[in-house]
């Protein structure tokens, strides 16, 4: 039954994933008075991608590189239910708590970059270093928010905290919303954060290194982590969600947000990222945090 | 014990088995196995092993001494032996370095435990909360302050790490993932008696841990060297310990993070030692690229960092969990994002020790031709990493045994479900769970991905990569980000870390010393009618001062 529902969890993450990233390149593309691409085009390039007759490897370590990756993915997915209510498309997460996805969250591009190091590209391990540079700035807001909601829902457990909300977290705590929501376009990977994958500045950082089907790999992994950290956020801040309609209509506000600021920003240089990072959402988020604890 | 000293014939002192003493009794004598894996590869001389033996010996006394004399006298034994272990090795600097502060624990415990004794007269742990707090409150300040002197000295805690850095940089190989794993646990021990025994300063506790473990965070990340990078590692670990001291029921997160970090600190100080015997070099500017041929050991140095990092499924998480819920439950919610932060910030420098060595490009040609480690460093390695995925999939399987410290101690006892499942009062943590899952997924992604048609084709050589539509070859710049992390000057915040350094103070303080002593010369010129001289004024003041 568990493994049914954990497939079923799998498909809609990868299917939604896809079909989001399909509207983020044609809502860009109208940002900058484009039509962009049909919807469907990612989806169809990551298929192509893996029937490549020839992709290039660099030894055993750079393979498992992107299988890591897409591993770490599904297990973020696995760890955050779906519903706040029910049996159904709840995954694994009553074993899990909010550590471990936060944790989890990194653990797939941790494990590639020992495959992009492999690689032997110096421009993955630019990408790498960058990554790894913003980071830490990067969670800061996020944890202090994340904290701070833990502490006043009395839970770490993703559904708890999401069924715990009579009103939204964003707007009882907005102060908190708001820094986790900058670290959170970061974490998407969008600009002004979008430092590791610059591909004018470093050749597209990471990924540099891998094609064919490695590149089918980490585009299909990308839709199912992008699912699973709005799922996330929805559920820490949005209240959860009880239907699919729900949770698709919340998840989607979400990411039209996050695109809409990664659209309109330029990107930061890296330490620029990690300065504002650590001055500006930290600084809201401690306030925040400050204000709600408070007595 | 009756103790006839100097006429005072009221000294007891005693020897105690507790459970906490067997606990890290039990982590001195498997690192102390562990580290013996090493000696064939090292020929050392006698008097080298006859020390480590001493050495061992006195953190035994350390820990089973039921009294602080006795746990006065193993610390001073543990400190001059670790001396002269050291001075195998070490500049002339660096040992005075360390043997300048380590005297300087040695004498602030000295002087706490002699007023701890001018209370009550009495040494004994059992009597040590009455005799605190008989003391007035400037004395009980002056005493805390004296006894955290000698405890953060040994830790390493920022502003007292001076030393430690450097020591552990250049001791020997086989001797330094001793230091780490064990011979910085005796003041992670300390620390705990004391908590546990006198009083608990909270808040001091907390602070002086977090900044530890953020500051030494971001020092690792700048080093070069892969021992100075896990010196400085080992300074923020044991700050996560600390800190979680700090709270009221933080003693089961110390009890477990000690032991995973003694464990990862052995394993990762003897993958980098065989690194050392085999190439020479410990630069990451030197190395790199080793991964093909030293697969084994890349294999367990990845193991070790994922620990370190505190990665679930393995080991590290467990005990991360356990402070995490600690923190949170005392309420300590800006002390947990920012241990989260330190956390966080150790992914780069964890990160930067596996690249420097085993990936990216070698360096040197010497590399290409490098062999596998011998099999004595290996199989410390393989038992060490076997140990943190045991303890990684049944978090729970070590708590039983703490819970036995807790009880004698009268702590609340950390609560499990089953030899899986850690329990606090937010959540629990399955670590089976975590690990089955995540070797279902591994796996059936990895078939999913080998059964793809497409065909896979291995790299001509090296320098087989996309490079702009150049052609590198020897001459060109391969390795890069060894130096990851230096960008981190150019951000404010952290540059100020980074700029600032406790030798300031230090060499500030040496100064000032000096000074002084120079003005006594001018006094005490060392003529002998000088000195005479000197000498009938203190007599005639002290006659005077009798007359009053």
């Amino acid at each position: 039954m568990i493994v049914v529902d954990l497939l079923l969890m799998l498909v809609v993450a990868y299917a939604v994933g896809f079909l989001y990233y399909g509207l983020y390149r044609n809502i860009t593309a109208r940002f900058q008075r484009r039509f962009g691409p049909p919807v469907w085009q990612s989806f169809i390039d990551s298929i192509k991608f893996f029937f490549k007759e020839e992709s290039t490897s660099h030894g055993w370590m750079f393979y498992l590189g992107p299988v890591i990756m897409m591993s770490g993915a599904i297990m973020t997915l696995f760890f955050i239910p779906f519903f706040t209510v029910g049996d159904t498309f709840q995954g694994l997460s009553q074993y899990g708590n909010a550590f471990v996805i936060l944790y989890l969250l990194v653990l797939g591009p941790l494990g590639n970059a020992l495959g992009v190091g492999t690689g032997g590209s110096p421009f993955g391990a630019m990408g790498i270093t960058r990554g790894l540079t913003r980071l830490f700035a990067m969670e800061l807001p996020f944890y202090i928010a994340v904290i701070a909601i833990m502490s006043l829902s009395g839970s770490a457990d993703i559904a708890t905290i999401a069924s715990e909300q009579t009103t939204f977290n964003a707007f009882a705590y907005p102060l908190l919303f708001i820094a986790a929501m900058i670290s959170f376009i970061g974490m998407m990977g969008q600009s002004p954060f979008d430092v590791p994958g610059a591909p004018v500045e470093v050749y597209s950082g990471p990924a540099s290194e891998f094609s064919g089907k490695f590149l089918a790999l980490l585009m299909s992994q990308s839709a199912i982590f992008t699912f699973a950290k709005l799922v996330l956020m929805v559920h820490l801040f949005l209240g959860g969600a009880s239907g699919f309609l729900e949770l698709l209509l919340k998840t989607f506000i979400l990411f039209i947000v996050v695109i809409a600021f990664g659209a309109i920003y330029g990107r930061f240089k890296t330490p620029q990222a990690v300065d504002f990072l650590l001055k500006v959402p930290t600084t809201i988020a401690v306030v925040g945090l400050i204000l709600a604890t408070w007595s | 014990m009756d103790l006839t000293l100097f006429g005072l014939t009221d000294i007891v002192v005693s020897l105690k088995a507790t459970n906490l003493a067997n606990f890290f009794a039990v982590l001195i004598s498997f690192s102390f196995v562990m580290v013996l894996f090493l000696v064939p590869k090292y020929k050392l001389s006698k008097s080298f092993y006859a020390l480590l033996a001493l050495l061992t010996a006195s953190l035994f006394l350390i820990v089973y001494a039921a009294d602080y004399l006795l746990f006065f006298i193993g610390w001073e034994v543990m400190s001059i032996t670790t001396y002269f272990l050291l001075s195998f090795t070490l500049s002339k600097e660096a040992l005075n370095k360390y043997i300048i502060f380590a005297m300087a624990s040695a004498l602030s415990l000295f002087i706490a435990i002699l007023m701890l004794y001018s209370t009550n007269h009495s040494f004994l742990y059992t009597d040590a909360k009455e005799s605190f707090s008989a003391m007035s409150p400037v004395m009980g300040i002056v005493f805390t302050g004296l006894m955290l002197l000698a405890i953060f000295i040994k830790l390493g805690t920022i502003g007292f790490h001076y030393w430690l850095v450097d020591a552990y940089e250049e001791s020997q190989n086989l001797f330094t993932p001793f230091l780490s794993g064990v011979v910085s646990k005796m003041g992670v021990y300390a620390l705990i008696i004391f908590v546990v025994n006198i009083t608990q300063p909270a808040y001091v506790l907390a602070v002086m841990g977090v900044m530890t473990s953020i500051i030494a965070t971001f020092k690792a990340i700048q080093e070069d060297s892969a021992k100075r990078l896990l010196a400085y590692s080992s300074i923020a670990q044991l700050g996560y310990i600390v800190t979680v001291l700090g709270v009221a029921d933080g003693m089961g997160g110390a009890l477990y993070h000690s032991l995973i970090h003694t464990a990862v600190k052995l394993l990762l100080f003897i993958n980098v030692a065989g690194i050392i015997y085999v190439t020479g070099r410990s630069k990451f500017s030197e190395l790199g690229g080793l991964i093909y041929r030293m697969p084994q050991s890349f294999v367990l140095l990845l193991i070790g960092i994922i620990v370190l990092a505190g990665m679930p499924p393995l080991g590290g998480f467990a005990s991360k969990f356990m402070i995490y819920t600690s923190l949170l439950d005392a309420k300590y919610l800006l002390i947990l994002s920012a241990v989260m932060f330190s956390s966080a910030s150790a992914f780069l420098y964890v990160y930067k020790l596996i690249y420097g060595i085993y990936l990216g490009h070698p360096t040197n040609k010497k590399l290409e031709s490098v062999k596998e480690v011998p099999l004595s460093f290996l199989i410390p390695q393989y038992i060490l990493s076997v140990i943190l995925i045991v303890i990684g999939t049944f978090p729970a399987l070590v708590v039983p045994y703490f819970n036995r410290i807790m009880e004698e101690s009268n702590l609340k006892s950390i609560t499990f479900d089953n030899t899986a499942t850690l329990v606090s009062s937010y959540a629990q943590y399955n670590g089976l769970v975590v690990m089955g899952a995540f070797a279902v997924v591994f796996a059936l992604v990895l078939l999913f991905f080998v059964s793809q048609r497409s065909k896979v084709k291995e790299a001509k050589d090296r320098f087989d990569i996309a490079y702009c539509g150049e052609e590198p070859n020897e001459a060109t710049h391969l390795h890069y980000g060894f130096g990851m992390g230096k960008e981190l000057k150019r951000v404010g915040f952290i540059a100020v870390i980074l700029k600032n350094s406790s030798s300031h103070f230090y060499d500030f303080l040496a100064k000032q010393v000096m000074a002084l002593s120079e003005l006594i010369r001018k006094i005490y010129t060392g003529k002998l009618s000088v000195n005479f001289n000197i000498a009938i004024i203190f007599v005639i003041i002290l006659f005077w001062w009798s007359l009053k």
